[in-house]
């Protein structure tokens, strides 16, 4: 349980250091968001590993759910304001994280058979509880379905260390919703204007990214 | 060990970013977070101030870089010099090289001490006269005037680099120069602006899949083929450039297994290297991570040769350094010029001397309050036991705010020079 909060808590530092350099002069330092990404994967594997030993039910998901309305405007402003100071170069440290989820979907041969069949079974349970429907929409089940048996046919390429696959189990929302929330900002909302000199964006992209971050953090707590 | 003798040149405006000799050590430049650039230069000795032996003043003071906007990107960008090199003298301007984020400019710093006088069609004051009065011809002739030192941008050298840059390095052939950023580094020949050549790029094509960056580059000291660069993994690559135009393919590859009694959960991240120096024998590398210091035969890539802990009573405080950003203080660190001594920086203002050959080293401090002008350092310790004797200091009071991140060594001689946030001191070894 210990080891569970000391995780959750620098995976919270570590998001608000990750929003944070966002903001920094001279614009995003790769190195530094690497970083960040490396230590929050960091976290969540001994996150993941200590809820695994302790066997701890879903119960905790419960308290931290997030009503969907809050989920869907700040995510929408946000990411129009958030796709602006980023450039299509920035890798950011979100890929870190968003390659993860799939990618440790693809490794079931990784991890004990147990994790996997926990989480499909807490995904449905969840579902029907609504317990994550903050976190789920119900109109994304369909693709993370897809995004399943696409990471389940592909190979998993090398490069990255092994994360567990009961990271994958016992962790989909919190990836799923990173994944989210970065993939779209980096995929460059065509429709969001590029440039904005900084003091004029300041003020709009305070609130929506505040709850962004919000939201973050309780997705973080929830686990 | 030497017991340095100490001059101070402090209260700088701004946070010192770069310090370096030039290659005789008689200039010495810093950078600052302001863009500025301070040389100082060594006094002659003379027979008259044998007390002034050869202390260094404020030679000349010029702005290098301003702040920028990209407005493509919407991003601003830091004035900082991140590195200043020199070049070699070639004649009697000096030349050296400084970058911040994404511009390196070539500056020429050069005296004038007589200026012409006795112009046929301006006065004194540089008014022009009126050609009715000019009755005569006279050659204007130069007279001495008081010593100017100026300082004039003679090289540009922009728009290379998406990434920050974070090294630059001038080739033993003096024609071109390697400006590294996170992901790529490029050659420069120092008569071109408009271009560069790619030579390495760590890029991957899909961004998802980075793991990691490069966190410095150098050119060996005589071999024009030959540079290293180090990454955030730990690892360090040399490359030649003849054997392709792009170096992607290392010619060698440096790096030390894990030892998994070490391994923690920050692990990862205190492995990146900060940065990398080849001894100026050119047989040795010598690299610095957040917690050591370590020196690779070049011959032997599996290993290092020598480990130096720089500050292992931090190794249980990694979480702490993590959470106020300790953790990713990028140290620097300096061969001295015979490559038998090599010195790096700590926290609370401590800078640390290894002895190569005796195995000895020593903790030093640069402060004010304990250094008088020609005093002689005393040695700190750093208590990490229960029982702390009367002088030394425990961890957990350690000024984690006064870092030393960056030192230079004089080439020759046993002259150091250590900033200490925006203070600079130069500390000289004691005659006899």
């Amino acid at each position: 349980m210990e080891v569970q909060k000391e995780a959750q808590r620098i995976m919270t530092l570590s998001v608000w250091k990750m929003y944070h350099s966002r903001m920094q002069r001279g614009g995003l330092r790769l190195h530094r968001s690497l970083q960040l990404s490396l230590v929050m994967r960091s976290a969540r594997e001994l996150y993941l590993s200590a809820k695994v030993e302790a066997h701890e039910p879903e119960v905790s998901l419960q308290p931290a759910r997030s009503p969907d309305p809050r989920l869907h405007p700040p995510r929408e402003a946000e990411a129009e304001a958030e796709a602006a100071p980023l450039d299509g170069e920035q890798p950011s440290p979100e890929p870190m994280d968003t390659q993860e989820a799939p990618r440790a979907e693809e490794a079931p041969a990784r991890g004990a058979p147990r994790p996997a069949k926990v989480s499909r079974k807490r995904r449905s349970s969840s579902l029907s509880d609504g317990g994550d429907v903050g976190l789920v929409p119900s109109k994304k089940a369909r693709l993370e379905e897809e995004e399943e048996k696409e990471g389940a046919s592909s190979e998993v390429p090398d490069r990255l260390q092994p994360s567990p696959a009961q990271a994958e189990g016992a962790f989909p929302n919190l990836a799923r919703v990173l994944q989210r929330r970065f993939s779209g900002l980096l995929n460059c909302n065509p429709a969001a204007p590029p440039t904005a000199p900084p003091a004029c964006e300041a003020k709009p992209a305070c609130r929506p990214a505040d709850s962004m971050l919000n939201v973050l953090v309780r997705t973080v707590v929830a686990f | 060990m030497n017991y340095p003798d100490e001059s101070t040149y402090g209260n700088k405006a701004d946070i010192i970013s770069t310090v370096e000799f030039n290659h005789t050590g008689e200039l010495l430049a810093t950078g600052d977070k302001g863009g500025r650039v301070v040389i100082f230069q060594r006094e002659q000795e003379s027979k008259n101030q044998v007390h002034r032996r050869g202390e260094y003043n404020v030679y000349s003071t010029f702005q290098s870089h301003e702040p920028e906007f990209d407005y493509l990107k919407s991003l601003e960008i830091e004035e900082k010099i991140n590195k200043i090199r020199w070049l070699p003298q070639q004649n009697a301007a000096y030349f050296l090289l400084s970058t911040n984020d994404k511009t390196v400019k070539l500056w020429k710093v050069s005296e004038r001490d007589k200026r012409p006088e006795g112009y046929n069609l301006k006065d004194e004051e540089g008014r022009l006269r009126d050609p009715a009065t000019i009755t005569t011809l006279r050659v204007p002739v130069l007279r001495p005037m008081d010593l100017m030192v100026e300082a004039t941008p003679r090289r540009v050298f922009a728009n290379a680099h998406t990434y920050h840059i974070n090294s630059i390095s001038v080739n033993s052939d003096y024609e071109t120069y390697m400006s590294a950023d996170d992901l790529r580094i490029n050659l420069w020949n120092f008569e071109i602006t408009n271009q560069s050549f790619n030579i390495v790029d760590i890029k991957p094509a899909n961004m998802e899949e980075l793991t990691e960056v490069i966190t410095a580059a150098e050119f060996h000291p005589h071999h024009c083929n030959t540079f290293v660069y180090s990454s955030s993994k730990g690892t360090i690559r040399l490359c030649d450039m003849r054997a392709s135009a792009l170096c992607d393919r290392h010619t060698k590859f440096f790096e030390e297994p894990e030892d998994p009694s070490n391994r923690s959960f920050f692990s990862e991240i205190i492995s990146s290297i900060s940065d990398v120096k080849f001894s100026h024998s050119g047989r040795y590398i010598m690299t610095r991570d957040y917690l050591t210091v370590k020196v690779w035969d070049l011959n032997m890539e599996n290993r290092p040769i020598e480990t130096y802990q720089v500050h292992d009573y931090l190794r249980s405080k990694l979480c702490s350094l993590y959470e106020n950003d300790c953790i990713f203080d990028k140290f620097e660190c300096v061969w001295n010029g015979s490559d038998s001594v090599i010195m790096t920086g700590s926290y609370n203002n401590f800078f640390r001397m290894f002895d190569r050959n005796t195995k000895r080293d020593v903790t030093l401090e640069a402060s004010r309050e304990n250094s008088k002008p020609r005093a002689i350092l005393k040695p700190r310790k750093v208590c990490v036991g229960g029982k702390r004797r009367k002088d030394e200091i425990s961890v957990d009071s350690l000024d984690f705010s006064k870092k030393i991140l960056h030192t230079a060594w004089h080439p020759s001689e046993n002259i150091i020079a250590v900033a200490a946030t925006n203070n600079l001191y130069i500390f000289q070894d004691k005659v006899n």
